[in-house]
């Protein structure tokens, strides 16, 4: 660790300006903007403009649809990622190229799946043939409240891959000892993952569930590759709703939606940095 | 090993999983394979398939192509030839994608360094400062970002798309987690006191850190190459200098002979990103701090 060192500037400076310019500014500067009028006077409302916001009928449905979606994603992509690296933990080197493949998605464009995304889901699509064969009634996956079905699992597709690498690095930390033993002493599979694998892997567990949490709070894309600026009522998320008003050059309710979901998002991040604060954040 | 006890279980256990593992990867795989295998059918033959979408007729299913009645490039040729307007955004993708590379390249390893191998007052703060960006959403600070670059100038032009994107907290937040974990005494050894922080940056932390760049690199053109929320906004009223991804919504309902072998295109780069970096990303996010 190096302490009063003059080229630190030089590492720092590049970075940081960019970062204040880009980043910082604009989210300092929109605290202020969100407690303004917004006219030519610039006068200090406080909280107004909240007040407005949150009696705002399309920002509550947004705000709902967000919440519900990445609720219904989060626990999806957690239990999945965490079933899908323990079972490339018993296949070891053999894994790879199933973990490859399950990383590969993460990488692709979403933007270009939307078509093929669209003919699978169809009302006479492939989803609907095994539904139909299931001897269901088929469903309007894209035309009706159910397009939260292929937006989530598009989002899941993408995004699962990412959390299996990360439990993976964590499970190949957990010394095989500890299941040998384990499987002396008569624990089955279920047993070992909940006393041996999930204890030790608990941080990393956390990491992965509040990344998936936050991540899925950002399920835009998917829903305006397949919905577009204005999709139906069920998946209009907080977001559309920010672009939206933002089209009409309502900044103040903008920033205003922005800030309080922001204040959703930093409780999330605060109960992370908390548990950080905890184990010690600098330990060199 | 333990004795013939446990080989049972295991032996049953490692079959389900391949099973389990090999079906899953065929689902990941599907919409993959369909979408570069529907580029090589005729023009009539995909735009008639497409036309029989929507349709709700209950007895009625849409056919399950398999197979093209004759193979065929004419889409590729379609859109690589006879349409120059998909070889202009197609080129806007690969602009952005590169010159935000480049700049997180130049910027984001320093300043991770700074904040990972330095002492300073505010250090802290500032990190606590990067996760909180990388949390939230892009819509979050857009307004005011909007401003920032009107009082720049930069609005409508490729720059308010790039510049941000160059700093993007999240690969701050990546680059700095593998940099913690380079034990003190590899960087200090082999300096003279008084240690040379910019030789130890470049013959010590930067070859280490190769795993992490390589996956940051990787996953950053990820996000470039399917960047939407910021052409939407910062280039709003020049539609020529989209990318690629923001116009795939409206091409799929006017260009519907070629959609996929524009969709094949677009995944091309990305696949071959990902496999020449996939041992990278692996390697990079074992050997980070991911807790």
């Amino acid at each position: 660790m190096f302490a009063k060192k003059k080229s630190l500037w030089l590492f720092l400076l590049p970075g940081l300006t960019g970062l204040m310019v880009f980043h910082l500014v604009p989210f300092i500067g929109g605290i202020y903007f969100s407690l303004t009028d917004g006219t030519v006077h610039n006068r200090l409302v406080w909280f107004e403009n909240y007040r407005r916001v949150w009696g705002n009928a399309a920002f509550r449905q947004g705000l709902g649809n967000s919440l519900e979606l990445s609720l219904l994603s989060t626990p999806l992509i957690f239990l999945f990622s965490f079933v899908l690296a323990l079972m490339l933990k018993t296949l070891r080197e053999r894994s790879l190229p199933y973990r490859n493949i399950l990383l590969m998605p993460y990488l692709v464009p979403s933007s270009a799946l939307l078509i093929i995304w669209m003919v699978i889901f169809d009302y006479g699509g492939i989803v609907n043939r095994l539904v139909a064969a299931l001897g269901l009634e088929r469903v309007m996956w894209l035309e009706s409240g159910a397009l939260r079905v292929p937006i989530i699992l598009l989002y899941v597709w993408k995004n699962v891959g990412f959390s299996v690498v990360i439990f993976s690095a964590a499970l190949q930390s957990v010394p095989d000892e500890y299941y040998e033993f384990a499987m002396l002493e008569g624990a089955g599979p279920v047993r070992q993952a909940r006393s041996i694998t999930l204890p030790l892997i608990l941080p990393t567990a956390f990491l992965v569930f509040v990344l998936a949490w936050v991540n899925a709070f950002k399920i835009f894309k998917e829903v305006y590759f397949i919905g577009g600026a204005y999709p139906r009522d069920e998946v209009y998320t907080l977001q559309h709703f920010m672009n939206n008003r933002f089209a009409k050059l309502e900044y103040q309710d903008v920033t205003t939606a922005a800030y309080s979901f922001a204040l959703i998002v930093l409780v999330f991040f605060a109960m992370l940095y908390a548990r950080k604060g905890v184990r010690g954040v600098d330990r060199h | 090993m333990t004795g013939t006890k446990g080989a049972r279980p295991r032996r049953l256990g490692r079959l389900i999983s391949t099973l389990v593992l090999a079906l899953i990867c065929g689902l990941t795989l599907l919409p993959i394979l369909l979408t570069f295998l529907y580029s090589f059918f005729p023009m009539s033959e995909m735009k008639a398939f497409l036309d029989t979408r929507n349709n709700y007729d209950q007895a009625r299913f849409m056919n399950v192509l398999l197979a093209p009645s004759i193979v065929s490039l004419r889409q590729y040729y379609d859109l690589l030839i006879d349409k120059p307007i998909y070889l202009q955004l197609f080129m806007n993708s690969v602009k952005y994608t590169l010159a935000i590379l480049l700049g997180q390249v130049l910027f984001i390893p320093t300043l991770a360094y700074a904040l990972s191998r330095f002492r300073f007052r505010g250090r802290e703060t500032l990190f606590f400062l990067v996760l909180m960006l990388m949390l939230l959403p892009f819509q979050v600070t857009m307004a005011p970002s909007v401003l920032t670059m009107r009082t720049l100038g930069l609005m409508n032009t490729a720059w308010a798309v790039i510049l941000p994107m160059m700093f993007a907290p999240f690969y701050i937040f990546l680059m700095r987690q593998f940099m913690v974990g380079i034990p003190s005494e590899m960087i200090e050894a082999g300096l003279m006191d008084g240690a040379d922080t910019v030789r130890s940056f470049f013959h010590v932390v930067l070859p280490i850190s190769r795993p992490i760049l390589g996956a940051a690199v990787a996953l950053s053109f990820a996000d470039a190459w399917n960047m939407v929320e910021q052409p939407l906004i910062y280039l709003a009223s020049t539609q020529n200098q989209m990318p690629l991804s923001v116009m795939f919504n409206s091409l799929s309902s006017s260009e519907q002979g070629v959609i996929f072998a524009s969709a094949a295109l677009y995944i091309m780069p990305a696949l071959l990103i990902y496999s020449y970096f996939q041992e990278d990303i692996l390697l990079g996010i074992q050997l980070s701090d991911m807790k």
